[in-house]
């Protein structure tokens, strides 16, 4: 099979670096309007976020965005593409990793003009008879109705209705301009017979997949009945297509423009817009280059509007006008704020039905609170463990910081709002904010693949402490009621690889002191993440996602925030007004300071 | 862009490091010559054939050499080379040329100097250089000193040049010298290598105004921004977008037989902002202001655009056309247009109802007409 064929099977999942948000959203466009179900673009390289909103169809979508390659091979280990949008002083590394990292990749695009020659003859070297890479410069590589990877085709919705790229045409675009190319396909889509694929190779000197190689593509390619060619004064590659003609390597009809007459207008040699264009010697002049065209029988007018014209006698069936409708995805406008329904505002639950209580959901209220912080709906095991986290946190006593607090601002007079919020302002690393952390912990060593002693020993010697271990009043022997209560989920769970790593952390802890046990923070973030990655299906990257979105603090935050209020409903309702340490639990008197006051 | 020359004396300073005797003069700035040498001094601005133009002096002393520094500069000139005269004979001339080539570097080299190569291509050896033991082995075929080679290849490939000619080149048992030395990098290395820097490129001809703006212009945007003058009294002003769209709108001109009635060529591509085509517009107006043409046009063309966006870039462009349009509308000039891309309706639109409104209107066409519609017009207009 072809590599264009192979290419119309595929998966092509595309990874990008560096960001262009109208060539990325087009790529979706065009990705939707061909039918697909998802965006062939995966993820990309781009430091300091973590996701980029664009819209698939009328819908908005969050892609990954992750800082380097080896975390895009997690991500999206089955990617065949890269998109290398960069500066051309990054071009060289980011193209070469990935290919290393993806060795199944097909191809890649490089965007950036400036990419220095040493650099492009390298990559040549090293993925050239490999690998398709469009570039450097131009505007990547089109397979119509299936791949879109780069400019290629505009960025307009509007363009990709107006060059019918959707669909499967028959004339194979190649170029070296990248404004041209787009000319083309727009031409080929006006004759009727559309573009098959294209591959702009770009007006640099060194086109990493070269232009005997994209022809090479077009004759095994059964879709394609002919070529079109743009190509420019500057250069001799006009040479490569007359020799695979006449060595009959290349059998479809050549329809070629090579456009710099207007050079001979001058008494010197100028330097057009693309490197490669200035006529150094003088069969490197667009004349010189077309009559050698003419020669082996390519078809090469004199002008672009005959050019044009002599695209309607090559063959290829002539298209049905049946392009997918842009209608729908005209005035999109971005979300600002929210990209998702919190709740589902258009159903109410049902309680009472025919003057009876309807049957209820079991662990309705966590089922709820769940759906309303991942944005699904979860399993059984999910919804009963969170019922039983949120029952067993509303409180635990009066106290804990935040619950002096709540009582304490009661006491001042305050509303319920200031008094909860003054008790939820205590929550952090010290009180309750340690499932959390606690979660990343876990949620590292295990990704990390390190036994439990060598973790211990690591985090030790940094000067770190490990969060979820540790209790003031229980101990070996005397074990937590609440954390042997959660540790019972276990059983549920075929594979529970953070649980276990959790209690094997404990007991290298124990061994040196025996209140260094899992405590309830550590055995919920183990839990979860277990939960989660089992009943859930989440990945490592979405649970990091979770950790980074504070999801584990409002395991806690939540139900403990019934028990604030409950605190501050006692004081009112008691209302014992101001409240003031007595001087013995503030001061150590000096005897001195007690003489004065006597 | 592309592959820019770099100063003779920069090029075997590279070249030859430390042990380099020759001395850079540049206009404006004294540089003592020691009175007890010999010298060879000559213009070090990439021009081809010096001797010829009488750019060269051969044996002069330290004072003749500063006296012909002065006429040169008088000439316009403003960097020259000096170094202490090599005294050889013809015979020992040879000639080497380094290019960057897809496969490698090739290796041109004849022992045989003062042949003109591209006429005697039988007396020329052509070697590709791609690794190591190819560098090794073309020592071997050369005959030339050991270590000479790799030692040029090295250098080549750490300071991003692209072309590297020396001719002649004089080989002795006790070293090499290097008599004459044309060099090109690659601009685009810049970032990678401290051998050489923009200080280094030589400007060999005198830049109109306006390149040289649009140059200013375009070392501070990632979009492409090019202009060259061609004739400063040409009847038919461009003002183009993509590198080969723009060849292609120019190419009509040549082949209705306008093509020496342009009076610039240039593009404009890679998204520049509404302020930067602004900027751009304006330099080709006061060109095109002051052309002494009898009766001129405006062509405004380009592609279908992949991404440049045509409604903020044909913001820029009116902004530009109504601060000048009281004069263009004096000179009788008039305005075509052809062009498509992302947001091309609303763009063609805007352009539409200025260029009625200020009444400079030629013609308007879309991506539905060909790219070469406007200079058509543009050209029986003027014609």
């Amino acid at each position: 099979m072809s590599l264009i064929e192979q290419i119309r099977k595929n998966n092509n999942g595309i990874v990008v670096a560096g960001n262009h948000p109208a060539i990325l959203q087009s790529i979706l466009d065009f990705d939707f309007l061909s039918g697909e179900t998802e965006p062939s673009v995966k993820v990309c390289l781009i430091a300091n976020r973590s996701t980029l909103k664009l819209f698939f169809g009328t819908k908005e979508v969050l892609i990954p965005c992750v800082k380097d390659m080896a975390a895009a091979l997690i991500v999206a280990p089955e990617a065949q593409w890269l998109l290398n949008l960069q500066s051309g002083r990054r071009v060289f590394e980011t193209t070469n990793l990935f290919f290393q990292l993806f060795p199944k990749a097909l191809g890649a695009h490089v965007f950036a003009e400036n990419v220095p020659e040493k650099h492009a003859t390298d990559l040549i070297a090293l993925w050239g008879d490999k690998k398709i890479i469009a570039g450097p410069s131009g505007v990547g590589i089109l397979v119509s109705g299936v791949l879109k990877l780069g400019a290629s085709g505009g960025v307009g919705l509007a363009q990709i209705a107006q060059g019918k790229l959707t669909q499967k045409g028959s004339l194979a675009v190649v170029s070296t301009s990248g404004g041209v190319t787009n000319e083309l396909i727009v031409a080929t889509a006006h004759s009727g017979k559309g573009t098959s694929f294209s591959l702009s190779i770009g007006g640099d000197r060194f086109p990493i997949t070269s232009l005997s190689r994209v022809l090479e593509l077009a004759q095994e390619d059964s879709q394609t009945k002919a070529v079109v060619y743009f190509g420019e004064l500057g250069g001799v590659d006009e040479y490569e297509i007359a020799d695979l003609v006449r060595t009959k390597k290349l059998t479809k009809p050549v329809l070629a423009y090579v456009a710099g007459t207007i050079d001979e207008a001058f008494e010197e040699r100028m330097q057009f817009g693309h490197a490669k264009a200035l006529v150094a010697r003088n069969d490197e002049s667009a004349r010189a280059k077309r009559d050698a065209l003419h020669a082996v029988g390519v078809i090469a007018p004199e002008t672009f509007p005959e050019f044009l014209e002599a695209m309607k006698s090559l063959p290829g069936e002539v298209l049905e006008d049946v392009s997918a409708s842009i209608t729908p995805l005209m005035n999109r406008a971005k979300s600002i704020l929210s990209t998702r329904e919190i709740v589902d505002l258009e159903s109410t639950p049902e309680y009472v039905s025919g003057k009876k209580l309807a049957k209820s959901q079991s662990y309705a209220f966590a089922r709820a609170t769940l759906s309303a912080l991942l944005g699904r709906d979860v399993s059984d095991v999910t919804a009963a463990f969170t019922e039983s986290i949120l029952t067993q946190l509303i409180d635990h006593g009066g106290h804990v910081s935040g619950a002096v607090n709540t009582m304490v601002t009661a006491r001042a007079g305050k509303d319920l709002v200031s008094s909860l919020v003054a008790g939820l302002l205590t929550v952090g690393p010290r009180f309750g904010g340690a499932i959390n952390e606690s979660a990343r912990t876990w949620l590292r060593g295990v990704a990390a693949g390190k036994d439990a002693k060598t973790f211990v020993e690591e985090e030790t010697r940094a000067g770190r402490l490990i969060l979820g271990i540790g209790h003031r009043k229980y101990r070996v022997g005397v074990p937590d009621p609440r954390v042997e209560e959660l540790s019972r989920f276990a059983s549920l769970l075929k594979k529970h690889p953070h649980y276990d790593f959790a209690r094997a952390v404990e007991k290298i802890m124990t061994g040196k002191q025996g209140t260094l046990i899992l405590n309830v923070d550590g055995a919920i973030a183990s839990l979860t993440l277990d939960i989660l990655t089992e009943c859930e299906g989440l990945t490592h990257r979405e649970l990091t996602s979770l950790i980074d979105a504070e999801f584990f603090n409002a395991l806690f935050v939540i139900p403990r925030s019934i028990g604030f209020i409950a605190h501050f409903m006692e004081q009112k309702q008691n209302d014992e007004g101001l409240f003031r340490l007595p001087d013995e639990l503030l001061f150590v008197h000096s005897d001195k300071k007690q003489k004065k006051r006597k | 862009m592309a592959r820019v020359k770099i100063s003779e004396w920069k090029a075997k300073q590279i070249l030859l490091g430390e042990g380099y005797n020759g001395v850079q003069i540049r206009l404006g700035k004294k540089q003592a010559l020691s009175a007890s040498k010999k010298w060879v001094v000559k213009v070090d601005q990439g021009i081809k054939k010096r001797f010829k133009q009488g750019l060269v002096k051969v044996g002069v002393s330290a004072g003749e050499a500063v006296t012909a520094t002065k006429e040169w500069e008088k000439k316009g000139f403003t960097q020259f080379i000096a170094e202490p005269v090599f005294q050889h004979e013809n015979n020992e001339e040879q000639y080497l040329s380094l290019e960057r080539v897809r496969d490698g570097v090739r290796l041109l080299y004849t022992k045989d100097g003062g042949v003109n190569i591209e006429e005697h291509p039988d007396k020329v050896q052509m070697l590709v250089l791609s690794t190591p033991e190819s560098i090794l082995s073309a020592e071997t075929q050369t005959g030339l000193p050991h270590g000479f080679l790799v030692s040029l290849v090295e250098k080549f490939e750490k300071s991003f040049m692209t072309f590297l000619e020396i001719n002649p080149l004089v080989v002795r048992e006790n070293g090499v010298a290097l008599l004459d030395a044309a060099c090109l990098v690659d601009s685009a290395g810049a970032y990678f290598t401290r051998e050489w820097s923009e200080d280094d490129v030589v400007k060999s001809k005198a830049k109109h105004d306006v390149e040289k703006h649009v140059e200013d212009l375009a070392a501070t945007t990632p979009a492409s921004l090019k202009l060259s003058v061609l004739n400063p009294d040409g009847a038919l002003f461009l003002l183009l977008s993509g590198g080969g769209g723009s060849i292609v709108i120019a190419d009509e001109a040549q082949a209705l037989g306008a093509g020496k009635l342009l009076g610039n060529y240039g593009e404009y591509s890679g998204g520049p902002t509404r302020e930067e085509t602004y900027l751009y517009t304006k330099e080709v107006l006061a060109l095109m202001l002051d052309s002494k043409a009898k009766k001129k046009a405006l062509v405004i063309a380009g592609g279908v655009a992949n991404f440049t966006d045509i409604k903020s870039t044909f913001a820029g462009v009116i902004d530009a056309l109504s601060e000048s349009a009281e004069k263009l509308r004096k000179q009788g000039i008039k305005v075509f247009v052809r062009r498509g891309g992302p947001n091309e309706a609303a763009g063609l639109a805007h352009m539409r109802t200025f260029l009625e409104k200020e009444n400079l209107l030629g013609s308007i066409y879309s991506s539905v007409d060909p790219i070469t519609a406007a200079m058509r017009d543009a050209i029986h207009f003027i014609k």
